[in-house]
């Protein structure tokens, strides 16, 4: 008796609930799902990666296409990346697209060369006069500065020290302790190649890219860590008789940026080449990202630039980006996500390192030199004596 | 063609043009453009999926059916999907680690503690290190230290000792004394500061928090205490006994607390109330269960001869990973799971064994060898690097793996 009883707008309501309890017993929007297989569809469809193939249905004993196949995975990945990147959680969704968006740390009054993170604060060499800076990340406060890195621009944070090296003849490697109080730096080693400009770490050495003397005399020195000064060097060299601009570490192999022969030297562990891969441009220091090397090109004709994608798997060039500003690159940095290259004499520009597009670039009132990300900010050390937070 | 001594860097630096050149120039751009035109090496996509397409060859995922073809309507099997699926999981996971976007693609070798690299040397016998985010926290057999993770440096030293965990913006310690205690350090003041906060059974061994819950593992008492935080002191403690024989660690997988019962040779699943709801029996010849870590889907627990890995979600064994020597702790940094061997004996080969936690592919082993030689005290991860306290014979240091 109390059902006949029940109220238009209250059986309405009932009808409407039920209806809704139905929509959601049956998966989201999807009539067709089984409640085994629900969360992991209704995850697919809540990330944006499928819509189903209706408005109700989604089809699931369907065979997949690998073309389906390529766009379930691709857009995963994309929303893996996006949301367990440190920019996620910090909400900085957006893309720096002017130099007056910019965070500026003033360092010194020479030529910052180089940036590298300790995961908390930006080291910054200064190859005028010799010094390096350290950069508090989270406010940009210039925290201190350590003295006697004389020509010092290649800098690299690894064994829980702070490494750079003196682009001298001989080259010298200096070292020093973060965890003590500024002052001089150490150096470790004053028999390295002459003009070591690019540093990398393979796990236990450090390595130094060296520009030679003369192009022709282009080296490459490994060096051991020991418990005392002066720490062993090995120098191998020259390659082809041809200038080299950066060293790269992949994880299992060193990459050497083969300017004079356009090529990139994949070398062994006592820096001999197992492979050549010709690019067709002279590259400059590389970056990888977990699957590729990213090379900074300048055209043979020195006009514009180029960037030239490397899978260190096969040594195949997966693509040769132009455009997005690229101008006499020189080097790139990674954050996990994105891939920053810095154009000499002023400008960045700034890819999206999954699949490989243009995200935009950023005029510069001052030269660039090689930059570095922390994780949140790519940092870009400059020829005005300044550090600027993207 | 030179100069001598060469500025640093060679930014502005442009070569002259040479005809050869220009020509290689021409042909490599114009192949390359054509190449893009098509979705990169593909011929057979279509251009509103190539997008997808090309992301999956960037990364790795696949090169396609031929050098030219991708085969977009061709249908995957379960196991072309597993391919993918997985590749694209490692890129995601490898690529959002911390130590990408520094460019730590290295692996490190404890070769570098011996030249006192990477190290912090610390004035005590060091047991557990715990990681807040920023710094570290080690125990010691009388000093509580505070290392900043950046650099290594030692910033402060407190007195109160045990087992550690960071929780609720504070540092908890298990006093591991006869008379059981809960200390919390605020570490935006001094750690001496530590103040009693609960009374516990002797020697609380393990902690873990589960938002709202401090549990604690009580091997010699064979119990599992539950403390309830509150806006004053002492705060309330139920300790649970039934279904326990020797709780010797607890471990929170975002639903339940897990206690590894070394009576049993078990792990055990308990409800909010500490009650038993499950025991997964782990490890093979040796009854040994150590402190388990959770991965995100699993619990990795050390049981001597391997690491045993056992699914939250429904408690099946998944795997047994054999690990060279006894294993006894471990640690997870989002990617790699580092396990410590103490040998079982003294006379037993100690080391250290990096495992891919995808796949648990062992990356690297390290040894140390010798009566009294070297030997691991504890292990954790801040995100970067692992952080292992280690016992050198000339000096405890905490030291950066």
């Amino acid at each position: 008796m109390r059902k006949l009883l029940m109220a238009p707008a209250l059986l309405a309501a009932a009808l409407a609930g039920a209806a809704t309890r139905l929509v959601q017993d049956q998966c989201g929007p999807f009539t067709d799902v089984t409640p085994q297989i629900c969360p992991f569809v209704l995850e697919m469809y809540y990330l944006g990666i499928t819509a189903g193939t209706s408005p109700t249905t989604y089809s699931p004993d369907n065979p997949v296409t690998r073309g389906q196949a390529a766009v379930f995975v691709s857009k995963g990945v994309d929303q893996a990346l996006a949301r367990s990147s440190r920019r996620a959680a910090l909400g900085q969704w957006w893309e720096p697209s002017s130099e007056a968006a910019l965070g500026m740390t003033s360092v010194g009054s020479g030529l910052l060369a180089a940036a590298a993170s300790d995961g908390a604060d930006v080291w910054v060499t200064d190859y005028d006069n010799g010094t390096v800076s350290r950069v508090r990340a989270s406010d940009g406060r210039l925290l201190e500065t350590w003295t006697g890195a004389d020509h010092g621009g290649a800098v690299l944070v690894a064994m829980g020290r702070v490494f750079v090296a003196g682009a001298t003849q001989p080259g010298k490697l200096y070292m020093l302790d973060p965890s003590q109080p500024a002052g001089a730096v150490t150096t470790v080693a004053s028999n390295l190649g002459d003009l070591p400009s690019w540093i990398a770490f393979d796990g236990a050495r450090t390595w130094t890219a060296n520009s030679g003397a003369y192009v022709t005399l282009s080296t490459v020195s490994i060096v051991e860590p020991a418990a005392s000064t002066p720490w062993s060097v090995t120098t191998v060299g020259p390659y082809s008789n041809q200038e080299i601009q950066g060293i790269a570490f992949d994880g299992t192999n060193m990459w050497l940026s083969h300017f004079g022969g356009s090529d990139l030297l994949r070398l062994d562990a006592n820096g001999g080449v197992l492979q050549s891969v010709p690019l067709g441009a002279y590259p400059r220091q590389a970056v990888f990202d977990g699957a590729n090397l990213w090379v900074p090109l300048l055209p043979t004709n020195s006009q514009g630039g180029s960037l030239a994608v490397v899978s260190v798997a096969t040594g195949n060039v997966l693509a040769t980006l132009t455009g997005n500003g690229l101008d006499n690159p020189i080097a790139a940095a990674f954050d996990g996500a994105r891939v920053l290259v810095s154009n000499y004499p002023a400008s960045v520009s700034i890819w999206r390192a999954a699949d490989l597009s243009a995200l935009g670039t950023v005029a510069m009132t001052s030269g660039t030199s090689r930059p570095c990300s922390d994780g949140v900010s790519f940092w870009l050390p400059r020829s005005d004596g300044r550090l600027a937070r993207f | 063609m030179k100069l001598s001594p060469a500025p640093f860097p060679r930014f502005p630096r442009r070569i002259g043009l040479g005809l050869g050149a220009v020509l290689a120039a021409v042909l490599a751009g114009g192949a390359t453009r054509i190449v893009q035109d098509q979705c990169g090496p593909f011929t057979d996509v279509t251009p509103q999926i190539c997008p997808y397409v090309l992301e999956m060859y960037y990364l790795g995922i696949t090169a396609g059916t031929s050098p030219t073809t991708f085969s977009p309507d061709a249908t995957v099997t379960r196991g072309q999907a597993a391919v993918f699926v997985s590749k694209g999981v490692n890129q995601a996971i490898a690529r959002s680690s911390r130590r990408a976007a520094l460019g730590q693609w290295w692996t490190t070798s404890s070769f570098t503690w011996s030249q006192g690299l990477g190290v912090t040397p610390l004035p005590d016998t060091l047991g557990p290190v715990i990681s807040d985010g920023a710094d570290l926290w080690v125990g010691g057999s009388t000093s509580l230290f505070r290392v900043r993770a950046s650099d290594g440096k030692l910033v402060d030293t407190g007195t109160t000792t045990g087992s550690l965990l960071s929780a609720m913006g504070r540092i908890f310690v298990g006093g591991g004394t006869a008379t059981g205690a809960l200390f919390m350090i605020d570490p935006s003041g001094p750690a001496s500061a530590a103040v009693n906060v609960a009374p516990l059974p002797p020697f609380p061994g393990s902690l873990a928090f589960d938002g709202n819950l401090i549990w604690t593992a009580n091997n010699q008492s064979g119990s599992v205490s539950i403390v309830t935080p509150s806006p004053t002191t002492p705060w309330a403690v139920t300790t649970v006994t039934a279904g326990l024989q020797a709780p010797v660690a607890v471990v929170f997988d975002g639903h339940n607390v897990w206690v590894s019962d070394l009576g049993a040779c078990a792990i055990r699943r308990l409800d909010a109330t500490g009650a038993v709801i499950q025991t997964v029996v782990v490890g093979s010849s040796q009854c040994i269960v150590g402190t388990p870590v959770f991965d995100g889907a699993n619990l990795l627990v050390p049981t001597g001869d391997a690491l045993s890995v056992v699914r939250a979600a429904d408690g099946a064994l998944v795997a047994t990973v054999p690990i060279a020597t006894a294993a006894a702790r471990l640690a997870f940094d989002g990617e790699r799971i580092l396990v410590e061997s103490d040998g079982g004996g003294q006379n037993a080969p100690r080391g250290l064994t990096l495992l891919r936690a995808a796949d648990f592919a062992v990356l690297r082993t390290e040894s140390f060898i010798g009566i009294g030689g070297p030997s691991v005290g504890g292990l954790a991860s801040d995100g970067l690097n692992f952080w292992v306290t280690f016992r050198t014979g000339n000096g405890d240091v905490l030291a950066r793996y």
